[in-house]
């Protein structure tokens, strides 16, 4: 009796969590102008079309948005991750002076959000020329220290021996990090690369004041500009939203285990 | 001419050191020149931009601290900082008790495991525009989906769920609770599975009831990822920006209008770069302060 009621519980509650999404697709999927209010709204199938999708992606930026969404996650991501290593490497495996100020210097990146900074930021944006440009997205986005705070813990892990006896076959420090530490934390690089990427895909306020083109905007800071439109129906609006949530959808069914287990560690260890 | 040969051991040794030592910094170094540029100097930048008049075509003049005194004698800026706190009292403990009742769901042996898990998790891989574009549009008081179904549960009653003072900090709760809830369930999984099986295997042999499990056990055993999920979501409840932005602008009035939103129009909107520098300083170190008691309430516990 107990585990038939949790059951219709969780499934209950579960329906209720993907009960927006349907909705947004199934609003998407009527005819321009349709209204979908009542319970036989909900369930007439039989207009369902694409014309929305084909007006959106043909009379709008969106697939291009799109793919500077991706561009920025991937570089951004990357390079977090390269940054992040190498930094998390000498932290962790080499002993000097300095480290444990640079160590402090570093972590009080997570104390004050970007959110906190957005004015001398963007001026110094403006002075680097770098207004309305990809760079100016995914530079800032290279300073969030919970990678090396990650990498470094996982770096520790790396035994001592492994390291002793790839320097007496006499590798460099770069040949160690290369061939000992990278493929040893590449578990700790996909999970960090996860957030990284989630982090990078729906960052929203500082694209929204940097990029000022249609044409380098992205996804998440250009959808908006779809509500000022004020001629847009309900139904092309969850045609925009939905071609803005497909591909995240996509990717999430494809890969959520690592996408829960990368979230999940990301979060619990920083 | 000999004197290499004859060099001491100890300079020997001092150089080699400084040599590790700047071998090390090396490695370091990639990852400083973007925090140094876009981290460490804006904060800097900011502290001195606070201190002019200071607009987009660069600083005006030099006002020492008029800009904090007029934010102080700002009712404004007291309305907004407490917008900005009501949304964490309503928002952080209402997503933190969430996700662990999902998680202690997901815990047990359910049916469709990983499918029910992913259907908590899937909106938090959306961005900030897709949810409160959907949400916008499901709390629409004519035609949306909300008020719909709340009238099947018999409350027929048109609510102006974002024009509404009443209700929209818990329109705004909702969707920010729907779109984040997964991550904490995550979490709170993670701890859960954490927790050793036989200690409530013990206390089921001693006769504990699941209640006494769970106050006893359970939430012992998550106290670790509860203090880092309190302190994340007072963090992120501050930060609250998008989904006002999208879904009410700051209104109705300027009843959701939040800090960040604040800044933001005084910043850019308004262009008084230094009064906004002023505002960022004055809420960064009111956030700093929460983050220290949090640190010494949490600690004494310990």
């Amino acid at each position: 009796m107990n585990k038939w009621v949790l059951n219709i519980i969780a499934i209950v509650l579960a329906v209720l969590f993907v009960f927006p999404l349907i909705w947004m697709l199934l609003v998407s999927l009527k005819p321009d102008g349709t209204n979908v209010y009542t319970m036989s709204d909900w369930v007439h199938f039989a207009d369902l079309t694409f014309s929305n999708y084909k007006k959106v992606l043909t009379g709008s930026a969106i697939l291009r948005w799109t793919w500077n969404s991706t561009v920025i996650g991937v570089i951004t991501t990357l390079l977090s991750i390269l940054l992040s290593s190498l930094a998390a490497y000498s932290f962790s495996k080499m002993p000097f002076k300095s480290k444990g100020f640079l160590f402090v210097l570093i972590t009080s990146g997570l104390l004050i959000p970007t959110e906190a900074i957005l004015i001398p930021l963007y001026e110094t944006t403006l002075h680097l020329n770098l207004i309305d440009n990809m760079w100016a997205i995914i530079l800032p986005g290279l300073t969030n220290p919970i990678g090396i705070l990650l990498l470094k813990q996982f770096m520790d892990g790396v035994p001592k021996d492994y390291i002793e006896a790839a320097q007496i076959d006499g590798s460099g420090t770069f040949r160690i990090w290369w061939n000992i530490c990278l493929p040893l934390t590449k578990s700790a690089m996909v999970s960090v690369g996860i957030f990284f990427l989630i982090l990078s895909w729906n960052n929203f306020l500082w694209p929204y004041l940097t990029i000022t083109s249609e044409e380098n905007m992205i996804l998440s800071a250009g959808l908006p500009t779809f509500l000022s439109n004020n001629n847009m129906s309900l139904n092309m609006i969850m045609t925009a939203s939905g071609i803005a949530a497909i591909p995240t959808i996509v990717v999430f069914a494809l890969l959520q285990r690592h996408i829960v287990q990368g979230v999940a560690m990301s979060g619990v260890k920083g | 001419m000999n004197m290499k040969s004859i060099e001491l051991p100890e300079k020997r040794a001092l150089g080699n050191r400084a040599k590790a030592e700047l071998k090390a910094i090396m490695y370091i170094v990639p990852f400083l020149i973007p925090f140094a540029i876009f981290y460490l100097w804006p904060v800097l930048r900011g502290t001195w931009i606070s201190l002019h008049v200071w607009n987009i075509q660069g600083m005006q003049r030099y006002v020492g601290l008029d800009n904090y005194k007029r934010i102080f004698e700002n009712s404004d800026f007291y309305k907004y900082l407490w917008n900005s706190f009501y949304f964490v009292l309503i928002g952080a403990p209402t997503v933190i008790v969430l996700g662990l009742i999902l998680a202690l769901i997901i815990n047990q042996r359910i049916w469709f495991r990983t499918l029910i898990r992913s259907a908590y998790f899937l909106p938090y891989v959306l961005s900030v525009s897709v949810i409160s574009f959907i949400w916008l549009k499901l709390f629409d008081p004519k035609n949306g989906p909300v008020n719909a179904l709340l009238g099947l549960l018999g409350i027929h009653q048109d609510i102006n769920w974002l024009t509404d003072h009443r209700f929209v900090w818990w329109a705004i709760t909702i969707a920010t609770d729907w779109w984040t809830v997964g991550f904490v369930m995550v979490l709170f999984l993670a701890g859960l599975q954490e927790i050793p099986q036989d200690h409530y295997e013990a206390a089921t042999i001693d006769g504990a009831g699941t209640w006494s499990k769970f106050w006893h056990i359970t939430m012992p055993g998550l106290s670790r990822v509860m203090k880092i999920q309190v302190f994340y979501q007072v963090i992120s409840c501050l930060k609250l920006f998008g989904q006002v932005q999208i879904m009410t602008g700051g209104g109705p009035g300027d009843s959701t209008n939040t800090m960040i939103r604040y800044i933001y129009v005084t910043g850019f909107k308004k262009d008084m770069f230094g009064l906004a520098s002023a505002q960022s300083i004055v809420f960064c170190v009111i956030m700093l302060l929460i983050a220290v008691i949090q640190f010494k309430l949490t600690d004494r516990k310990d």
